[in-house]
């Protein structure tokens, strides 16, 4: 799996700027907690597009396309191209394989304690490999890892941990893009526009070639 | 009783060869961990790592939170096009 980022600056930057200029052209009175989500909101498009087609990417955009508050600003933002994308990004499927995983956790962890138990009462040492009783361990913290990042509900064992590594090269990037963003408005606010020296944003763009 | 032990046999199985994927995607998680640097790469456990995990994504998340509050501060009151021109001039050339 090599993936560089080298695209994502740009196409990031784009579809930031995007969503800046419509969080800001909105409806004039609007309190700064709607602005801010709905420039985070482009944020995660925008990251979630810089991308392209993995299973975190599709997760993020679904969640972001089903709330209420967020479709006005994602119809400025997506144009005509909304209908479109918001028909593919609406799975229900996604919500019918959890439950049916869901059940498929009790039942493993249920055998497992019975397991355990029947060992104990024989006298004898736990008969459980310890192969399992790591990935139980895992488990736990990966219950938590799989709902910080979107989609992670579906996954387990190695496909979880790349699409886990995939998200937090992703948000890393995102991160820095919007650090730099922010420095670019500072410099330029309090001083004269032509001073934004071009090979410091560029500079920090280059730290973004994150490859796997 | 017998579908169960062969059940378990097989998903070791299974936990054996993906094992060193396993490993492999976990090293990776550790280097890009801020921590990373402090730390030599053979003493951290794969839940310790995990753990890092979480709570690097959460402090990210945070960041992105607060930086889009910045964000939104400063459009609400500086003119965006202006800064807006400057920024695409000097990002996207």
């Amino acid at each position: 799996m090599h993936v560089t980022k080298e695209f994502k600056k740009k196409t990031f930057l784009k579809q930031f700027l995007l969503g800046l200029h419509v969080s800001n052209s909105i409806s004039n009175p609007i309190s700064i907690e709607q602005r801010k989500n709905s420039i985070k909101l482009s944020a995660d498009l925008a990251m979630a597009f810089a991308r392209g087609r993995t299973h975190w990417t599709h997760a993020l955009i679904t969640k972001l396309g089903q709330k209420e508050e967020n479709k006005s600003t994602l119809k400025g933002i997506l144009g005509r191209r909304y209908q479109i994308l918001m028909a593919r990004y609406s799975c229900p499927l996604l919500y019918q394989k959890v439950q049916r995983r869901k059940k498929g956790v009790r039942s493993y962890r249920f055998s497992y304690n019975a397991q355990k138990r029947r060992s104990a009462l024989k006298g004898s040492c736990v008969r459980v490999s310890p192969s399992v009783v790591a990935r139980n361990l895992e488990n736990r913290r990966s219950k938590v890892l799989k709902r910080l990042v979107p989609g992670g509900e579906l996954l387990k064992g190695s496909s979880l941990l790349s699409e886990v590594l995939d998200y937090v090269i992703s948000l890393k990037a995102q991160v820095d893009m919007m650090k730099s963003l922010w420095r670019a408005t500072q410099v330029s606010s309090s001083s004269n526009v032509e001073l934004i020296p071009k090979c410091s944003i560029a500079k920090e763009g280059s730290f973004l070639h994150y490859s796997k | 009783m017998s579908s169960r032990r062969s059940r378990s046999r097989r998903s070791s199985n299974s936990s054996r060869i993906t094992e060193e994927q396993i490993v492999e995607l976990v090293s990776k998680l550790q280097d890009l961990l801020p921590e990373a640097r402090s730390r030599s790469s053979e003493r951290v456990s794969a839940s310790r790592v995990l753990q890092d995990t979480c709570n690097y994504i959460r402090d990210l998340q945070q960041e992105v939170d607060d930086l889009s509050e910045r964000l939104a501060d400063m459009l609400a009151t500086t003119d965006m096009t202006s800064a807006q021109a400057a920024i695409i001039r000097s990002l996207l050339m």
